[in-house]
């Protein structure tokens, strides 16, 4: 992977070195999947159920979408959404989904440094 | 949906991964990690993985499954594995976020080992290699006791053929010496066998017991090889010491039998012996070497002394014609042959009209 594009992704929250370790050491790879969190659904889930009140759905989408951002070393996104699951299910709604406007921000970040690559 | 124990796989066959997850990001990663190594494919919710298991059930080594995942959660995947039998067969690992109650939940109900996301490529391939080669291991260890155990049971009939046409080469052979076709021994067998298991002149007895039995019969006159050729042969009446010389096969054959390291650990010695010694007793005590009476007269042993007057009845002897059927029963329930159990001869009569077609020519 070019200099550049890992400064670009470090910059937008993305442990390179760990998620390359996870797609062993393949760049190519880890780009392509990286390319495909742009297409992933659960950031937007996320957000419609905490509009609509929806807690098993929000629960459910915080948790995928925080797997997905481990397995792909975004850090910040992955700390903010396990912090938000854990407090869905201690069923402190009001306290989860203070988080949303960090993880919108996160997310954003994430997204435009993906973005960046091409 | 069990295993069918009767048609075990070709453990090479066994060499699919199924990935489970309702995230394409998480199947693309494991499915990375795999498919160097072994055939993947990938279900993405509950459901399917759990069809996709049961539609492949014969060629899966492994399942990664997710744990939270809409249409059905992992965790009931797994109950359902497990009721089905299928986790004895193959290892489910559990790939989850969390770190709490789930992963107890998942080890209780028979996941093999739980991985935590994000996952560490190096350790998760480790783990399921691991177990993976240790379930190849045993199929294969299984496939080869259960050829090993196919090949066991056939060499064990083959030894058992081979005894009885040994035994029945042998006493055929000894009937040869007295002008009688191997064909006695033989009838003599299959007339035991239907008395004992198409009536119910002696119930209580097993299958296997009346098989050693029948083979027995076969050997109830081997004493004769110890008669002199005049005696055994001659044509006409038998003298009163040379009837008393022939009595004496009976006595011989138990001796002769006796001399058999080999026989006196098989199933049908303890009957051979004794049916060789008392095929010739009669139910009134008028019988011959021992004079037993009645009850004192084994099942079997009056089973083929009834077997044994009716054959020669039926059959041309040296000293005589073969008599007609009706003639032969009548000297049958007659006495004329001796006195027998009144029960043997009612189970006889019921079971003679499926014997008679032994001696149409």
């Amino acid at each position: 992977m070019q200099a550049l594009a890992r400064e670009r992704l470090e910059n937008a929250g993305i442990d390179v070195t760990g998620a390359l370790e996870r797609f062993m050491g393949n760049g190519v790879l880890l780009e392509r999947f990286l390319k495909k969190f742009l297409s992933d659904p659960n950031y937007e889930k996320l957000a419609a159920a905490v509009d609509a009140g929806d807690q098993e759905n929000a629960l459910t989408a915080a948790h995928t979408l925080k797997g997905v951002c481990g397995n792909l070393g975004m850090t910040e996104l992955f700390d903010l959404t396990a912090k938000q699951v854990a407090a869905f299910r201690a069923g402190r709604w009001e306290d989860a989904i203070r988080f949303m406007p960090n993880i919108s921000l996160a997310y954003g970040r994430v997204i435009d440094g993906i973005k960046g690559l091409e | 949906m069990r295993e069918n124990p009767q048609s075990p796989r070709v453990p090479s066959e066994v060499s699919t991964i199924l990935i489970i997850d309702d995230d394409e990001i998480n199947r693309g990663i494991l499915n990375h990690l795999f498919c160097m190594d072994y055939a993947i494919e990938e279900a993405e919710n509950g459901k399917q993985g759990l069809e996709a298991v049961f539609q492949n059930r014969h060629r899966i080594c492994a399942v990664l499954l997710d744990v939270v995942m809409p249409e059905m959660s992992g965790l009931e995947v797994l109950r359902r594995l497990k009721e089905a039998g299928v986790l004895e067969h193959i290892p489910v690992f559990l790939i989850t976020s969390e770190v709490d109650a789930a992963i107890r939940q998942g080890y209780e109900l028979g996941a093999m080992d739980v991985i935590s996301k994000p996952i560490v490529p190096y350790l998760v391939q480790r783990r399921v290699h691991s177990v993976v080669e240790l379930f190849q291991a045993r199929r294969e260890l299984k496939y080869r006791v259960e050829r090993q155990e196919e090949e066991l049971l056939k060499k064990t009939r083959e030894i058992l053929e081979l005894n009885q046409g040994m035994i029945e080469s042998l006493s055929a052979a000894i009937e040869f010496r007295n002008e009688e076709s191997g064909g006695h021994v033989r009838r003599i067998h299959d007339i035991t066998a239907a008395l004992l298991l198409e009536t119910d002149f002696c119930p209580g007895l097993t299958e296997d017991e009346i098989e050693n039995i029948a083979l027995a019969a076969i050997m109830h006159d081997v004493g004769k090889i110890a008669i002199p050729d005049c005696v055994l042969s001659k044509p006409g009446r038998l003298t009163p010491d040379e009837f008393e010389t022939m009595k004496t096969h009976t006595i011989q054959g138990g001796e002769l039998l006796e001399r058999i390291p080999q026989l006196q650990h098989h199933g049908a010695y303890r009957y051979a012996w004794d049916i060789a010694r008392h095929h010739h007793e009669r139910w009134d005590g008028n019988g011959y070497p021992d004079r037993l009476k009645g009850d004192a007269i084994t099942p079997w042993a009056q089973a083929v002394s009834i077997a044994d007057v009716y054959d020669a009845l039926s059959c041309k002897r040296v000293y005589k014609d073969a008599l007609p059927r009706e003639k032969a029963l009548e000297m049958i329930r007659s006495g004329q042959c001796g006195i027998f159990n009144p029960k043997l001869l009612d189970c006889f009569f019921e079971v003679e009209p499926r014997l008679a077609p032994l001696y149409r020519h």
